[in-house]
């Protein structure tokens, strides 16, 4: 019968479509890309002090919680240079995320803030369009006290000079706690 | 005696059926009434001369002829002894119930008021959104033209994102069934719209209550069901073009559907498609940075018969991409409260753009289906459907290094879902209607490491069965349904499918039971009740981390069971000529119900701290009203008004009393909302040229005032009118039907926000937006 042969053209027509459209969907991004800062290390040397000190949370938000070192300075030194570097230690090999953020550096402004501890840190270098950048700072450690550290990262920020609001949105944000001995 | 009918009928039809490849299996009900009185006609005498076939209606006015053709012409003649004679012209495509009305020895014969197919009715609170509405809202999104109804409201991710809610609940609680198919995305992330292009349906319901039987479990608060129009059963092609545009976002829609129906052959083809085009959406003060959209959807169908079988194929493929507010996106809690506290949205491009930036989604739906029926007995039916569907949904977040970065997304989630129905239905025998049937499930999720959502695999076994009585003219009507849900998951945290680290599997009984009261043909009374329940979900089970949007920190728990709702609704319906007034009351009663509990603890993370919530259970409770009203007023007027009140608390653990529970309201729960307005029609209404309609509606949303113990990030927003404004006018163009319209949304341009919306941290609602859209029918 011309009747089902024509029907099983349809079938098959349609089949071929359908096969058509989901073939469309074998995409090749099989992977995603996850960006997870896990690490921050700050390195001071300078002044008979060669230290780093870490903020590790390696299984990300929630489960184990971070792993935070404390900062302990001799009291009255000057002239400490400091120095950031941001890893991402849930990749093998570990990423190192500081050349990126370098090579963005115009897109990217580290933040300091300390609250009582007698620690003053200030900017020692720029962006390529001479603003602040932070990534390199020199330290001064007062009296014996103990206080936080506050470290920000932004991301885009709109206004560099506005280090209380500077805009954009936070890649990091965490704090150690200080001791001046 | 009918018995013998049948026997009769069955002898009929055997030649017919011998001669004829044609479909002669169809059959007409008819219902006799006088048309004054409304009191059904008895023993008239019903004959069809072109079938050469008769019958005389029952003492209850009913009568039953089998046998007929479809789509070919007959007349339909009754004569009664006190009636003038009736005949009408007619032409079935399906099994049809009539109801017929006769006047009394005059010249007038009155038509057709009621036709419909014998699909089984429901008792459930239901609402369908009208054609004019339809029309009005297609080219924006869904949830816009959900969100008429009472009852039904929208849970927003700014103004691209809607998801339906009904009666307080949404995502996994509802089912959204498109063409006979549920829907199976990542229904569970709020901000996550249902991969539907609504130029597909022609007809859009909203079932209410506890729809667990019909739609599965999960369907514990109702369903969206939305159904293709018929495909063409006269020879030769026909179908539509729609074309729209809007003010804001300068959008633009493009949708057409073109059906052939093979010269000779019971064979019929459908294409349809659609695109659409949006850029950055406008509020009243500022353009709203990267809201632009883009879709592109394609469909096609298939339908035949032959002798005794119905077949019919469905593929569907849906393509979106949705940008996400710019100022939406933050780091941590300190940037989600300067965000808050800013009256106007952060970070934000105030400039028109069609581009889309990071970030966005990037949404894929393949739908496959193949559905067969077999007419096994005159009275019995079995059906069969596969149903195959592929989601894929990539979230593009907004990376920092744009020097190194891939076009790789950073979330994906792939999703393919098997289903298979198999049922057997069957005709009024005594009295009784409805069908058995069984479903089997099969899913496969695939996140990848680094997914909110581990991987998983479902397995699930259903078997339902439904019941309807009506005897004509007894007041009563009554249904009865009863089904059971076996779901089996295997999940893996570890991101491969090899190492399967957690098992778990729940099966629970959904039941439904409806009683309808007609009082008068003008009057009746609905009560629904129901159990449904639905597994918890897997984010619910497994989540672990960080939902920026909301800025939480939220954790799943494993051990978390089933909840179980008890659902009851009772509705008054009066419709009399062009009056109509409908009255639902509902209380919804959930054991077990899953929220997410705050910890008034802080978790610590590299972007700082986040307060935490972990997924909790206790029992919960959703009551409340929702009317529709449209009154005719004189000249063509109309009085519009729709009402939806909504109450959920659940019981909370006393913190000041061990042991002790309290009250405490429900987060997300939909403010109270007032519809009215005043609608002028001119014409029939039914496409004729010249029909035009204007409608000037206006929404009042209360500010909600109860909102959980723990309190709002940001406090709820204040109460807001917004008018709304849809025109329509029909006229013919080369004899093809060409619909015009117009309709424009916040016609006052006010500025507002909605509680239900989770932009409202960060952004007005958009401003004034005007629509023009036309559609063009063509081959009759």
């Amino acid at each position: 019968m011309t009747y089902t042969t024509s029907s099983i053209r349809t079938l098959l027509s349609i089949a071929v479509f359908a096969l058509f459209l989901f073939a469309g969907c074998k995409d090749n991004n099989t992977d995603t890309e996850q960006e997870n800062i896990t690490s921050i290390e700050i390195d001071l040397a300078g002044f008979n002090i060669n230290q780093k000190f870490y903020w590790k949370d390696l299984d990300g938000p929630g489960g184990n919680p971070p792993v935070i070192d404390t900062i302990v300075l001799p009291a009255s030194t000057l002239n400490i240079t400091g120095r950031l570097k941001v890893y991402d230690e849930s990749k093998n090999p570990v990423d190192d995320i500081t050349e990126e953020i370098e090579a963005e550096n115009t897109a990217h402004l580290f933040v300091y803030s300390v609250a009582n501890a007698d620690l003053i840190i200030e900017p020692n270098d720029t962006d390529d369009n001479g603003d602040p950048f932070s990534l390199v700072t020199v330290w001064k450690a007062g009296q014996p006290s103990t206080g936080t550290l506050n470290i920000r990262l932004y991301h885009e920020p709109t206004d560099k000079m506005n280090t209380a609001n500077p805009g954009g949105e936070a890649d990091f944000d965490v704090t150690f706690p200080v001791r001046i001995e | 005696m009918q018995k013998s009918k049948a026997l009769l009928i069955g002898f009929c039809l055997l030649p017919v059926l011998l001669l004829h490849a044609q479909d002669c299996h169809l059959a007409l009900r008819g219902h006799i009434f006088e048309s004054e009185t409304g009191e059904p006609l008895a023993f008239a005498s019903v004959s069809i001369p072109e079938a050469e076939k008769g019958a005389v209606a029952d003492e209850n006015g009913y009568f039953f002829i089998a046998g007929l053709c479809d789509n070919r012409k007959y007349t339909v003649e009754i004569s009664h002894v006190e009636c003038d004679h009736f005949s009408q012209a007619l032409q079935i495509r399906e099994n049809t119930e009539m109801d017929f009305r006769l006047t009394h020895n005059t010249v007038l014969k009155e038509v057709v008021v009621r036709e419909k197919a014998l699909a089984p009715q429901t008792a459930q609170a239901e609402s369908t959104v009208g054609r004019e509405e339809m029309e009005a809202t297609r080219g924006i999104n869904l949830g816009e033209t959900l969100k008429r109804l009472p009852g039904v409201t929208t849970l927003n991710t700014g103004a691209t994102i809607a998801k339906p809610v009904i009666q307080g609940l949404h995502s996994n609680r509802i089912a959204i069934v498109s063409n006979g198919v549920a829907l199976e995305g990542q229904q569970w992330g709020s901000e996550h719209a249902p991969e539907i292009d609504p130029f597909t349906a022609d007809k859009i319901v909203v079932v209410k209550g506890a729809a667990g039987v019909r739609y599965g479990a999960g369907a514990m608060a109702g369903a969206v069901v939305l159904s293709p129009a018929p495909l063409r059963k006269e020879e030769g092609w026909g179908g539509w073009l729609a074309l729209g545009g809007f003010t804001n976002g300068l959008g633009g829609v493009f949708s057409g559907s073109t059906d052939w129906h093979l010269p000779g052959k019971s064979l019929t083809i459908r294409l349809q498609g659609t695109a659409k085009r949006s850029g950055n959406l406008r509020a009243p003060d500022y353009y709203l940075g990267n809201t632009a959209a883009s879709e592109l959807n394609f469909s096609a169908m298939a339908g035949w018969k032959s002798s005794r079988w119905t077949h019919e194929v469905g593929a569907s493929t849906f393509n979106q991409r949705l940008g996400i507010l710019r100022a939406s996106h933050v780091g941590n809690l300190t940037d989600l409260q300067l965000a808050i506290e800013s009256p106007t949205p952060l970070n934000n491009t105030d400039a028109f753009d069609y581009g889309i930036e990071r970030p966005y989604q990037h949404i894929l739906h393949h739908t496959f289906k193949y559905k067969t029926e077999f007419q096994l007995t005159e009275k019995w039916k079995l059906t069969g459907q596969y149903a195959f569907q592929f989601n894929n949904r990539k979230e593009y977040d907004i990376v920092r290094f744009t020097g190194t970065a891939s076009d790789k997304p950073q979330l994906s989630f792939r999703l393919w879902t098997n289903t298979l129905d198999v049922a057997v239905e069957h005709r009024p025998w005594a009295h009784w209607q409805g069908g058995l049937g069984v479903q089997g499930v099969q899913q496969t999720n695939f996140v990848g490491t680094g997914g909110l959502i581990p991987d998983y695999h479902t397995k699930g076994l259903s078997i339902w069965a439904m019941e309807r009585w009506r005897r004509f003219p007894n007041p009563w009507e009554f249904e009865f349904g009863a089904r059971y849900d076996y779901r089996r998951t295997a999940a893996t945290t570890d991101g491969s499918l090899q190492n399967i680290d957690t098992l778990v599997h729940f099966g629970n009984i959904s039941a439904t039971a409806g009683a309808i009261y007609h009082f008068s043909k003008n009057l009746s009374v609905t009560l629904n009740t129901g159990l449904a329940w639905r597994p918890p979900h897997v984010n619910e089970l497994f989540a672990r981390g960080v939902h920026h949007g909301a800025g939480t920190y939220e954790q799943g728990r494993a051990d978390l069971i089933p909840e179980k709702a008890w659902n009851s609704n009772l509705t008054f319906l009066w419709q009399k000529d062009r009056t109509e007034v409908m009255l639902t009351v509902y209380r919804n009663q959930v054991r077990d119900f899953i929220y997410l509990d705050p910890q008034r603890t802080f978790v610590l993370t590299v972007r700082g701290a986040f307060p935490a919530y972990y997924y909790k259970q206790a029992d919960a409770v959703l009551g409340g009203f929702d009317a529709s009203v449209s009154l005719p007023l004189s000249g063509g007027l109309y009085l519009e008004s729709r009402v939806s009140l909504l109450r959920g608390y659940r019981l909370a653990a006393d913190t000041v009393t061990e042991g002790e529970t309290r009250h405490d309201w429900l987060p997300l729960m939909p403010a109270d909302r007032f519809q009215y307005g005043l609608k002028w029609a001119k014409g029939s209404g039914s496409k004729s040229a010249g029909d035009t309609y204007l409608r000037l509606m206006a929404m009042t949303a209360m500010r909600q005032s109860r909102i959980p113990g723990e309190g709002l990030l940001k406090e709820a927003p204040s109460a807001f009118t917004t008018l709304s404004l849809d025109a329509g006018y029909s006229l013919y163009l080369n004899k093809m039907p060409l619909e015009l319209g117009l309709s424009i949304q916040n016609l006052a341009n006010i500025r507002y926000r909605e509680y239900l919306n989770f932009f409202r941290y960060f952004a007005d609602e958009p401003g004034i937006n005007i629509g023009l859209r036309a559609k063009l029918s063509f081959g009759g």
